[in-house]
């Protein structure tokens, strides 16, 4: 295991998280709408080390959300356990894990606060946790903000700016907590495939300047690849990891990768295992989710 | 020459220009015409002339920001003003790519000679720059910094259109927006809807004298009781009673709207909420919406003494049941991820109460406020017709009983009138509270 980490570390760039690492063990998940049980999650395991961009693929409503919301805090898992840097986050006798600004989501379709400007929403988590007073709130929004080249978006509401830049937005109130995982639920949906490329780069530049480990859902393999260390790929509902790709593209990338012979390799071994579980679910009707 | 002007009069900013200075301008204006494709300047180009479309169209991609890799993307049609990094103080250079889309005929106005004319004229000069820096932010979504760049020239006897947030005051805008409003074909045709409403009036009741209209009060009727010196019975606009009534009305009805706000906003809160809550007073509350408000009159009057305070409590009951409904409804329709959000972020169950579920509901509040309001007149006449001394209600009733018709009619035009006040007052502090709403609205909910 140490030797595995050591080489993930070792391919990291530029900096080296320390604190993030992810455990999931045996979680088993199983929904009981109506006394009808249906399991969302079978007995799934996975490691991720600290600092890591682990990809999560699969196709839609295979449960790989109701893993995000267990780390998140927003479900409770059945069995298993669930834990973060060796501190149990959820596992026997305590089903559900508390939210905490540790680990931040980003959601599939923003969860900006529309009644907030930018600014506001950007100081959210520190005003609310009281660390720090209102000024050097502000202050440090102010800055992280133009760091992630939003200077002049400041005193916008959320919603007179453009889908791309809500984003952005929405990272950096994430990263103003200092969280150690970032957890994402499929945030570039919505994108078109233009604007998603643009949010692709952005995200690997804040990943870059930051420590964060980050934990990410999605169904579109080419953005997996792009953007990922690992690659796992779920099986349709229930979910568990059904293959573990290493990407050995080096970071940092930016989108020359694309059109790389080793990206091309890459997309060719995993498509048609992806392909083959979006069929599946496909066949069994599984609602989006 | 003609052509030139009036296609400065429909673009945007320089709308309001005097005649004087519109002929300089014309002056120095020359047309261009592109074929589709070509490009007529790309980012980074020196900026020289400042365009407006005068026919065909043009695709104008603007890089909103130094660096900004994300282009946001328009297409300018006739009347529409673009590259107007030509009057920027500072380096003039594009902003955006712009592609004629067709064949399209351009006026140019070169940016130097325009600051040249600009300056001559300060006061009319202003205008034209606080006008574009408000198209520029609004129009074309770019950052305040950009806008920021439209010289401002310094004219002591106006205050600075521009200050604050950089997104402008608004002021050109309004009466853009109005000026709008009076060349689209809504205000005549609202003259219109007026006109026939009366004349059917008039013509069914005065002229025909059809057999259901015929005991009805007519137009010429009530308009000459209604404005006259001496009404033959006794209320006009020149009685002091008639402004007694008003007032009684709107204080009846101001009480029990406050009352009804202040205690069915936090009722319909917390039903939102909290399911343990809602489990509880829901039922009760759903029992009770229904009954109509008459049927709650002799409870009133057994209840409250007086002929006040009935009234008010009856006013106060239909609101207060549209006003928590409204907001229970609102708190549901609030996306779960807002408060997940704030749950992340290390907000507390209070505080995502305070800055989530209130705010979150706030739209539906203000659309429940604005019924509850229509309501609390309903039900206020209603009132005021089984018990009370004073107030519309009351002045329509009696003057029944007492056969004075036209007066009936001028209680009612009197109520439609002051509850058409009400109501936009409400929408104008819903407004006012909801900057967020109003904004996003105007971008057409992009």
């Amino acid at each position: 295991m140490n030797a595995v980490l050591e080489n993930l570390r070792s391919r990291r760039m530029p900096n080296i998280a320390t604190q993030g690492a992810i455990r999931i063990d045996d979680v088993v998940k199983i929904y009981d709408p109506d006394g009808a049980a249906v399991m969302a999650v079978d007995h799934c395991s996975l490691d991720i080390p600290a600092g890591e961009i682990c990809m999560i693929v699969g196709p839609s409503g295979c449960g790989k959300t109701t893993l995000l919301n267990a780390i998140a805090g927003f479900h409770s898992i059945t069995s298993g356990s669930i834990s973060m840097d060796g501190q149990l986050l959820c596992g026997p006798g305590k089903p559900k894990a508390e939210p905490g600004s540790d680990r931040i989501v980003v959601f599939q379709n923003g969860a900006l606060f529309p009644w907030k400007t930018n600014l506001e929403n950007v100081a959210f988590g520190p005003l609310m946790q009281g660390k720090l007073g209102k000024k050097e709130i502000y202050e440090k929004a102010r800055s992280m903000m133009a760091d992630a080249g939003l200077s002049g978006t400041e005193d916008n509401f959320p919603g007179e700016v453009s889908s791309g830049l809500r984003r952005r937005v929405e990272i950096v109130r994430a990263l103003m907590n200092d969280p150690k995982v970032l957890l994402f639920d499929e945030p570039y949906r919505a994108l078109d495939s233009l604007t998603k490329s643009v949010m692709h780069e952005a995200l690997l530049e804040i990943y870059y300047k930051n420590k964060v480990t980050i934990f990410f859902i999605t169904h579109d393999l080419e953005e997996a690849i792009f953007l990922g260390h690992r690659l796992v790929i779920m099986t349709s509902r229930p979910c568990k990891p059904k293959k573990i790709l290493e990407v050995d593209i080096p970071h940092p990338r930016d989108y020359s990768v694309l059109t790389s012979p080793r990206f091309r390799e890459l997309m060719e071994e995993t498509s048609a295992v992806v392909h083959e579980e979006a069929k599946k679910s496909f066949a069994a009707g599984e609602k989006e989710g | 020459m003609d052509q030139i002007s009036a296609l400065l009069k429909r673009a945007m900013p320089f709308q309001t220009v005097p005649e004087d200075l519109l002929r300089e301008i014309v002056k120095i204006a020359k047309w261009r015409s592109y074929s589709r494709g070509d490009l007529i300047y790309n980012v980074d180009d020196e900026a020289e002339d400042i365009h407006i479309v005068s026919s065909g169209s043009v695709s104008h991609a603007l890089r909103p920001e130094a660096g900004s890799p994300e282009l946001l993307e328009r297409v300018m049609r006739p009347g529409d003003v673009f590259g107007w990094a030509a009057v920027f103080e500072g380096q003039r250079r594009r902003l955006a790519k712009t592609i004629s889309l067709e064949r399209s005929e351009v006026l140019q106005i070169n940016g130097e000679q325009l600051m040249r004319l600009i300056r001559r004229m300060p006061a009319a000069g202003d205008v034209i720059m606080s006008r574009l820096a408000t198209m520029i932010t609004k129009e074309f979504a770019a950052t305040p910094a950009v806008a920021a760049r439209v010289p401002h020239l310094q004219v002591a006897t106006e205050p600075a259109p521009q200050q604050g947030s950089g997104v402008a005051s608004g002021w050109a805008l309004t009466t853009f927006r109005i000026a709008q409003w009076l060349k689209s074909p809504s205000p005549y045709l609202m003259v219109i809807g007026f006109g026939v409403f009366l004349g059917l009036w008039y013509l069914t009741v005065e002229v025909w004298q059809l057999p259901r209209f015929a005991d009805m009060p007519g137009l010429t009727v009530v308009v000459k009781e209604m404005f006259s010196e001496q009404p033959t019975y006794g209320l006009s606009v020149y009685t002091p009673e008639y402004y007694q009534h008003i007032w009684a009305s709107i204080r009846r009805v101001a009480i029990a709207f406050l009352l009804a706000t202040g205690l069915g906003v936090p009722l319909g809160l917390f039903m939102g909420w909290s399911k343990t809550f809602r489990e509880y007073v829901f039922p009760v509350f759903e029992t009770l919406r229904p009954i109509p408000i008459l049927a709650w009159v002799p409870l009133a009057i057994l209840m409250f003494s007086g002929s006040e305070t009935p009234v008010i409590f009856l006013t106060f009951l239909a609101s207060f049941f549209a006003t928590a409904l409204n907001t229970m409804l609102g708190v549901e329709s609030i996306d779960e991820s807002y408060s997940r959000a704030a749950y992340c972020l290390g907000a507390s169950k209070w505080q995502v109460f305070r800055e989530v579920i209130v705010p979150g509901a706030m739209p539906y509040i203000f659309t429940g406020l604005q019924i509850s309001i229509g309501v609390a007149w309903f039900s206020l006449v209603a009132g005021e017709m089984v018990s009370g001394e004073f107030g519309l209600g009351y002045v329509i009733n009696t003057s029944y009983t007492m056969v004075r018709y036209p007066t009936i009619v001028i209680g009612m035009v009197t109520l439609g009138a002051v509850g058409y006040v009400t109501s936009a007052l409400v929408r104008m502090v819903g407004d006012q509270m909801m900057q967020w709403r109003v904004r996003e609205l105007a971008l057409g909910g992009r």
